[in-house]
């Protein structure tokens, strides 16, 4: 029962990158709605729950590329005004003549990536996401693959130039925390180590509550944890399985695979 | 409206004869009185009166608790009502009938044995009902006598016959086109029904009411923004009062002895655009004592002047009588959504003590008169500011519980940050009145607690951790247990001397509502809602 030390400030600058994500989103026309229109009345109707920057709070984040209950824009608008029952989302029936769409189209504007240039060729890249690179050891993409890293079938929906790049160049450069901030649900590639009676193991942390931990290694195997019964429980935050590939592929190979990976949209 | 006479309903008026002749459910206010006491009933929102969410019963204990098992389940009935799927009611018992609320506000009797039911009551809400700021909830209902009570998200007070759900009186309590809505348990006093409303996001005078119990008229109103002229009316400019918020949206508490009953107000209004606003803002973030009879304000302390975080007072101000600093008082403790822990003399309003319980970064601390130091720069900006605790709080409306026999104080635990942003607002009936609002932020890796503290200190005595912030209350017993409940799911059991766990079950679904006890057959039960489902747990 250690007291846990007391959290630090966190630096200002998150408000700048804030306000920097809402610019871009807002910048980015949306099946020809009003973004204005809709940012401002997210920000009075939608914005207590899923915070005013659409990120999430007690509801869930927005900032999607595909949002799991509304695969196309009517839903999405039907959801806005109807709510979902069976959940806290309640709607918002007072949204008429047009404002229900422009709330849509900003909300599906938020998940919504702007238009980047390739910096390389994509099939080109495709054969070192096959050989050089080995992705498919660790990622799944339109079924093929092996799943311990995330699945990157729609990574192009969801990551721009400069991610992807980073991700290949120094994938601990985003450093795992214990709650996916975009989700709202704990991290599924946060690295633990678990040292019980049994031995020793580490892999990805797949689910957590105050008494139990789940967990899956390279390999695949699952495992399940009684806390009580552990010797010692470790978050290595900031680790990633996967290795940088700064000196295993050339500049080119990197330009090729992260234009490759901007391709991949969920199509397949 | 419709109301569903089961075939157990029948045998149910049958034996109300029964009932009548023995006592057996006895929900007079004599037996409010003694709900403290009373370990095989919970007859009100909190427990009794004082507040505690304490249960007696000690059949349970830490050496057994591990033998615990679901005696019954009961899933909750479908709604079509958008938005109506969080369900944060806390059941009563009166004898073998458990009364508890569906969202968003029909009421289910069931047989406490084996949670059969007995009647279900679905007011005739529509879809169209307006509810900002808050989730369309409701918290339970109050008994007296052989009614019960249930208030409304569209800003009704229903009274029902306990013993059929059969409508005896209804009343319209305020204008849910503006933006009213009630969504706590009303509690009831002697002859009386007390309610408050919930409305700050939509710029309305928030306001507590009572009604007579058997007519349903109202018998007065007191609201908790001054009209010009008004005592606390100087600190508020120009017409700012006429939407000034200060709802009432959480059952409060009654001192027979004292004749003081004792509710608390939320955020002033617009929530995070103060210069809108300028003051103190009287009444809001406050705690109210009112004379029953009258509803005359006798005393108030408010506890965050001038609010701009969001951070209503509307948590459960639980009377506590003991030694403070060598001296006997009738205290009034109370777990602040801004993070710092208060006791107050419940006769005077005196302030005591002011105790930081959870990390927070606006303010230096608490001064001798009660009023906290600011730290400079912590309001929210246009551009977005930095602040712990988020605009949920360091607690919320869920319920702490306290134990007399220990003097052991507990309190569900949110420990996250929010970056506070500041923007324009204008006030339109019956829409949203901000004036900005919060974002939660990477890097902060919230989480939570169930903390027991000193109650006549604020000491913390031990800690136990929680994957997130929690949404849910805690309840201590007799037996030397602490029941909590997390976000991902978990109903558990902490030994109230140390923290430990000693116990723990996943209902499988999000809990945000309170743990209740009572006992049934002379067997202590235990009861939480998880999801849409309602567990009761025992040993046999």
């Amino acid at each position: 029962m250690l007291l846990k030390d007391k959290p630090s400030k966190v630096n200002p600058i998150y408000a700048a990158v804030g306000t920097f994500v809402l610019a871009v989103c807002v910048s980015m026309p949306v099946f020809g709605q009003d973004l204005e229109n809709g940012q401002q009345l997210f920000q009075t109707l939608c914005a207590r729950c899923h915070g005013i920057l659409g990120e999430g709070g007690e509801g869930p984040s927005l900032k999607r590329a595909q949002l799991s209950y509304a695969t196309d824009d009517d839903t999405l608008v039907s959801i806005i005004v109807g709510g979902i029952p069976g959940t806290g989302m309640p709607g918002s029936r007072q949204l008429r003549g047009g404002d229900e769409r422009d709330v849509a189209a900003y909300v599906r504007s938020l998940g919504q990536l702007p238009e980047e240039p390739m910096p390389g060729d994509p099939t080109a890249g495709q054969l070192v996401y096959q050989d050089a690179g080995n992705c498919s050891s660790c990622h799944i993409l339109d079924g093929e693959g092996t799943g311990i890293g995330p699945e990157l079938s729609n990574v192009g929906l969801r990551r721009n130039v400069a991610y992807l790049r980073q991700s290949v160049i120094n994938p601990e450069a985003d450093q795992p925390r214990l709650v996916d901030r975009f989700r709202g649900t704990l991290n599924a590639f946060l690295t633990v180590r678990i040292v019980s009676e049994r031995g020793t193991y580490e892999g990805m942390r797949v689910n957590e509550d105050a008494f139990t931990v789940q967990m899956r290694d390279v390999a695949g195997n699952f495992y399940s944890f009684d806390k009580a019964d552990l010797i010692s429980y470790e978050k290595a935050l900031g680790h990633s399985f996967m290795p940088g590939y700064s000196a295993a592929l050339s500049e080119v190979q990197i330009d090729d695979v992260v234009s490759y990976l901007m391709t991949l949209r969920g199509e397949n | 409206m419709k109301c569903l006479v089961t075939k157990s309903s029948l045998f149910l008026l049958a034996g109300s004869l029964f009932f009548a002749t023995n006592g057996f459910a006895d929900t007079s206010y004599q037996a409010l009185l003694a709900d403290e006491s009373n370990g095989a009933d919970w007859l009100s929102y909190s427990g009794g009166y004082k507040s505690e969410r304490f249960s007696p019963l000690n059949q349970i204990t830490p050496l057994n608790v591990d033998q615990l098992k679901v005696i019954w389940a009961y899933q909750m009935q479908p709604t079509g009502i958008g938005g109506a799927g969080l369900q944060e009611t806390t059941p009563l018992v009166a004898g073998d009938i458990m009364y508890l609320t569906e969202s968003p506000s029909s009421v289910t009797a069931l047989d406490a044995r084996t949670g059969r039911m007995l009647w279900h009551f679905v007011p005739d809400i529509s879809n169209e009902v307006l509810n900002i700021g808050f989730p369309r909830i409701n918290r339970g209902v109050a008994l007296l006598n052989d009614t019960v009570y249930v208030a409304t998200l569209d800003a009704r007070l229903f009274a029902l016959d306990a013993a059929t759900g059969a409508v005896r009186w209804q009343t319209t309590v305020a204008d849910n086109a503006v933006g009213f809505s009630l969504t706590l348990a009303p509690l009831a006093l002697d002859g009386k029904i007390i309610v408050g409303v919930s409305g700050a996001e939509a710029g309305v005078r928030g306001f507590v009411d009572a009604y007579d119990a058997i007519s349903g008229e109202r018998l007065w109103r007191t609201f908790t923004v001054p009209a010009p002229g008004e005592p606390g009316s100087e600190t508020w400019q120009g017409d700012d009062w006429r939407t000034g918020g200060g709802s009432t949206w959480l059952t409060g508490s009654f001192d027979p002895e004292l004749n003081l009953l004792y509710w608390t107000t939320g955020n002033p209004a617009p929530d995070w655009n103060g210069d809108l606003r300028p003051g103190d803002n009287l009444f809001t973030c406050a705690v109210l004592a009112l004379d029953p009879d009258t509803g005359e304000m006798q005393w108030y302390f408010q506890y965050t002047p001038h609010d701009t975080h969001d951070w209503d007072a509307n948590q459960i101000p639980v009377l506590v009588d003991g030694e403070f600093r060598g001296e006997q008082r009738k205290l009034l403790a109370l777990a602040n959504r801004n993070a710092f822990y208060y006791l107050l003399d419940r006769e005077t309003g005196e302030f005591l003590l002011g105790e930081e319980y959870s990390y927070q970064t606006w303010a230096e601390g608490i001064d001798d008169d009660g009023r906290p130091i600011v730290i400079p720069n912590t309001e929210p900006t246009r551009e977005g500011n930095v602040v712990w605790p988020s605009l949920q709080g360091a607690t919320n409306w869920f319920s702490p519980s306290y134990n007399p026999q220990t003097e052991q104080f507990f309190v569900a635990n949110r420990r996250m940050g929010a970056m506070y942003f500041k923007a324009d607002a204008e006030y339109e009936p019956g829409t949203p009145f901000l004036g900005g609002g919060e974002q939660a932020f990477d890097g902060d890796d919230a989480s939570g607690a169930v903390i027991s503290l000193d109650v006549m200190t604020g000491e913390l005595q031990w800690e136990f951790e929680l994957q997130t912030p929690p949404w849910s209350g805690v309840m201590a017993t007799g037996g030397g247990l602490v029941f909590g409940s997390s976000n991902e799911g978990n109903f558990f059991a902490l030994d109230a001397e140390d923290g430990n766990a000693v116990w723990n079950f996943n209902t499988g679904a999000h809990i945000r509502t309170n743990p209740m006890g009572f006992s049934v057959d002379g067997q202590q039960r235990v009861a939480i809602l998880g999801g849409q489902t309602l567990f009761v747990f025992g040993l046999d």
